[in-house]
């Protein structure tokens, strides 16, 4: 019986090889909330009809996870990726590794429609679809307007207690992009201070953002950090605005998603019409409504609800990303023992 | 084997055997050994060579002495709550007969296969600051804010753990105490010793290997327990895994990442040599000629212990069925209303932007990476379990712990030196079907091993020798006589490896590409569209297949040996 079974799943092992050749595939690495949630179905869908190809998304985890399974199965023995696709402070790594294939506008003719300020990488290679502000979200059933923290530091306030959920710097971008506010805010010298200073007001922090916004609509915490979008969300998908976006003395910190190609690609030419496509205007004016971001194309429309009730922080930060690349492992560091060796 | 078999065909039986035992070998060396070793391996080398050096970076600093202390520390205290909730459980199991009790004894062991996922949901639902209990204690008491503080603390975690692991506590001892000789107990007590005094001295020493297997069990599940400490305690507790997973995922720093990993793995491989050994001690129980004496639970006559089992069913009736009926609600609750429409999404046949195929997709991924995984890890299961009852090799015990050690391996691990080994060249399995199955299989077998074990040991060798002896043929011998008598076994461990590699998370998301998602991987995706009704309804689809497949084998496995042991 047991031979039969092992001669079975060797065909069945055999069969899967086989039939994984065909038409030209193009990979791209991606996170899980732009496949379950983002403009992904519609992309292969216009891709597929413009070239002879496969178009497949492989999404490994949160944006924070896939690089390092990129990078792993690059060094075991090669990736089957051609694009990659990250938040911007992963730049830092992604240079380290010397990941990306450098790029132009002459490769790609709709980046000459995104702004200067966007095009964050030296090396060229990162090439920004869409970007963000983390700020904070209250459940307005909670707290009224004038209960909100005026800045950063008011957090602390007792009043405040066992009221924030945060997420984990370690496994998710939009708590790693937390700490770097709050290390641009009050310095090297003074986040981990700040951090002791909240302990009291952050009831947990959690591995990723999803569970954090679960614990907040569950009305299990009144304030989380999350995204300045999220107001213009629940109105458009909620018909509510309970739940709403504020940044605690106009300040916030920038987030920007990216696109790269492989430097291992064997369809350098492909890769460049799927990024190309990615920053058409079809595609970006799909972003608001899935992402729940803003578009990179400066000539693509928002939706009306952006109009009225996206927050845009009067003083938006954002570190320098070769200091980023350079402390980070150090800070990471630093808050772990901080706030977990109590 | 009978004198009645010649040389020759002693050595067929032999040459059989090892023929298999060496294809064994070589499956897990290819999927599971090599894999972990390549990872392992860059946690033990310094600039290409051999180097204890990152061994010495972990063991010197104060943050990993920490989290390794705390790992510790949890994983005790949570074993102690589940043997404390356990052991009543496995009492009443065995002394007394209400009605639902066969039914309440395969539920057991549905708590365990429950993704992480779902239980947290549960727990958040239930005992959280908006919670159910928390919601009834400010309309009793008229109070402002919640009065309880369970979750995001050790409490959380704790209570977590004793919720999976209890159950499980309770089902082994239970199985052993069932097998307990009441003459021994009839003979202690005609000479005059007291019920306490009878309990200490006989049945306790009795039940000890059980209790140490079923302690050592929960204490290795805690100690690697990953997705529980990070949703129920948050970041400001960590456990190895957690360090692990940090440095792996986050730092990239592989060296420090697989010198952590190797002591996770010392610590767990030890405690799963102690675990095999205790269950060793199992096999010296044997089954006497007569049963316990049962009693049934409700009479008209109350008594002190009577009340005090009335009250234990209360508090573990709303301890286990609280968060799971409240994920039971929330799937059944759109905008304060109730509504079937979370059902209706998931039972949707077309394409779910959320999940990237429609939701009846991952239902059928699931049954199929559960079908190709457990016709994997019911032969290999199956085949160890053999090897650990017949050999008598010398070292067996320890060549045992080396194959069961995916217990003692943690899925992170698990997941990524699978991606390592056989995501690339040659085979390039990465993001297939397959190479899912493979892994849960990796994961699976060693409770095929557990199940099929103690079946194996309850076979009696006469029996096969007697129908040798009258003539009939090697393989006719075990279809027609060993394999009727394992055959429950068999299926009941089919059942659980299936059942688990369902609720399988961690190693699924780390090999998993879309199109391929499976249940509790949609349950996660729907969360992190925001879609919680859906969610806990696909949770609550999880929940009732394991229950079915649970209440399925439980009515099979009555015709046959009993099967029992998890």
């Amino acid at each position: 019986m047991f031979n039969k079974l092992t001669v079975l799943f060797v065909v069945v092992l055999l069969a899967t090889v086989v039939i994984g050749t065909g038409k030209e595939r193009l990979v791209v690495y991606t996170y899980d909330s732009f496949v379950s949630w983002g403009p992904a179905a519609a992309l292969e869908e216009v891709f597929e009809s413009q070239h002879d190809c496969d178009l497949q998304f492989i999404a490994a985890g949160g944006a924070k996870t896939t690089l390092s399974r990129l990078l792993a199965e690059r060094d075991a023995s090669g990736t089957k990726a051609d694009l990659f696709m990250a938040e911007v402070n992963e730049v830092p790594r992604i240079m380290n590794y010397d990941l990306f294939l450098p790029v132009t506008k002459e490769d790609i003719p709709n980046l000459a429609l995104v702004p200067e300020e966007l095009l964050l990488d030296p090396g060229g290679g990162f090439v920004p679809y869409e970007y963000g502000y983390i700020t904070l979200t209250y459940d307005s059933q909670v707290l009224t307007e004038d209960e909100l923290p005026r800045s950063l530091d008011q957090l602390s306030d007792p009043r405040y207690a066992r009221m924030l959920v945060c997420e984990d710097p370690r496994t998710s971008s939009t708590g790693f992009s937390f700490l770097l506010w709050t290390i641009a805010r009050f310095g090297e010298e003074g986040y981990l201070d700040f951090w002791q200073a909240i302990d009291p007001t952050i009831l947990t922090i959690t591995s990723g953002w999803s569970e954090a916004w679960a614990m907040l609509s569950h009305g299990e915490a009144p304030l989380i950090v999350s995204f300045s979008s999220d107001t213009a969300y629940g109105a458009m998908y909620e018909d509510s605005i309970r739940y709403r976006a504020f940044a605690p003395g106009g300040q916030g910190y920038r987030t920007v998603y990216g696109i790269g190609i492989v430097k291992e690609t064997t369809k350098p030419e492909l890769a460049k019409a799927f990024i190309d496509l990615l920053l058409s205007i079809e595609i970006q004016e799909q972003l608001p409504g899935t992402e729940i971001m803003i578009p990179a194309n400066s000539h693509a429309k928002l939706p009306p609800e952006y109009d009225e009730y996206l927050v845009i922080p009067e003083d938006p930060l954002m570190l320098p990303l070769d200091l980023v690349g350079e402390r980070m492992e150090r800070w990471l560091h630093d808050w772990e023992r901080a706030i977990v060796t109590k | 084997m009978a004198a009645r078999l010649g040389a020759g065909d002693r050595d067929q039986v032999k040459k059989g055997g090892f023929i298999l035992f060496v294809g064994l070998l070589a499956f897990l060396g290819l999927v599971f050994y090599h894999p972990l070793f390549r990872v392992l391996q860059r946690g033990l080398t310094e600039g290409g060579k051999w180097s204890f050096s990152p061994l010495g970076t972990i063991l010197t600093d104060g943050y990993y002495l920490h989290i390794i202390v705390f790992s510790l520390k949890q994983a005790i205290m949570s074993t102690l709550l589940s043997l404390g909730i356990g052991l009543p459980g496995a009492y009443l199991l065995t002394r007394y007969s209400f009605p639902g009790k066969t039914a309440i004894r395969s539920l057991t062991v549905v708590p365990f296969v429950l993704p992480a996922i779902v239980v947290a949901l549960g727990f958040i639902l239930f005992f959280g600051n908006s919670g159910w209990v928390n919601q009834w204690l400010m309309s009793l008491f008229h109070l402002s804010s919640p009065p309880l503080h369970i979750l995001y603390s050790l409490t959380g975690i704790v209570l977590a753990h004793a919720f999976y692991n209890a159950p499980i506590v309770t089902r082994v001892v239970n199985a052993a105490w069932e097998g307990i000789d009441p003459e021994i107990d009839e003979a202690a007590s005609s000479l005059g010793a007291g019920g306490i005094r009878r309990f200490v001295g006989i049945t306790l020493p009795l039940l000890a290997p059980a209790l140490l297997s079923s302690a050592a069990l929960v204490f290795i599940f805690s100690f690697l327990s990953f997705p529980i400490v990070l949703t129920l305690g948050g970041a400001r507790y960590a456990t190895i895994e957690v360090g692990i997973y940090t440095l792996v995922r986050t730092l990239l720093d592989y060296r420090l990442g697989s010198a952590l990993i190797l002591v996770e793995t010392a610590l767990s491989l030890s405690f799963t040599y102690l675990y095999l050994k205790a269950e060793g001690g199992f096999a010296v129980l044997t089954q006497g000629s007569r049963r316990l004496a049962v009693y049934p639970l409700f009479v008209r006559k109350a008594s002190i212990g009577r009340v005090l089992i009335v009250v234990y069913i209360v508090i573990i009736s709303v301890f286990f069925l609280g968060p799971i009926s409240s994920v039971l609600v929330d799937s059944l609750r759109v905008a304060g209303r109730w509504s079937c429409e979370s059902y209706r999404q998931i039972f949707a046949l077309s394409y779910n932007p959320f999940l990237g195929v429609s939701p009846l997709r991952t239902v059928l991924n699931s049954l199929f990476i559960g079908g190709i995984s457990t016709a994997i890890s019911l032969p290999v299961g199956t085949l160890i379990a053999m090897f650990a009852v017949r050999s008598r090799l010398p070292g067996r015990r320890l060549i045992e712990a080396i194959l069961m050690a995916p217990l003692a391996v943690s899925s992170v691990a698990i997941g990524f030196a699978v991606l390592y080994g056989l995501g690339g060249a040659p085979l390039h399995l990465s993001g297939t079907l397959i190479v899912i199955a493979l892994a849960h299989a990796i994961l699976t077998y060693p409770f095929v091993v557990r199940v099929i074990r103690p079946v194996l040991e309850g076979l009696d060798p006469s029996l096969v020798e007697a129908a040798r002896s009258l003539g009939a043929s090697r393989n006719r011998a075990f279809f027609e006589v060993i394999l009727p008598l394992i055959g429950p076994g068999m299926l009941a461990a089919a059942v659980f490896a299936f059942a688990l590699s369902i609720g399988e998370m961690t190693a699924t998301i780390m090999l998993m590409r879309p199109g391929l998602g499976t249940m509790p991987v949609a349950v996660y995706s729907l969360l992190s569209a925001r879609q919680f009704g859906a969610a806990s309804a696909m949770g609550m689809i999880l929940i009732v297949v394991t229950a079915v497949a649970f209440l399925a084998i439980d009515r099979l496995g009555k015709r046959g040996t009993k099967c029992q042991s998890l």
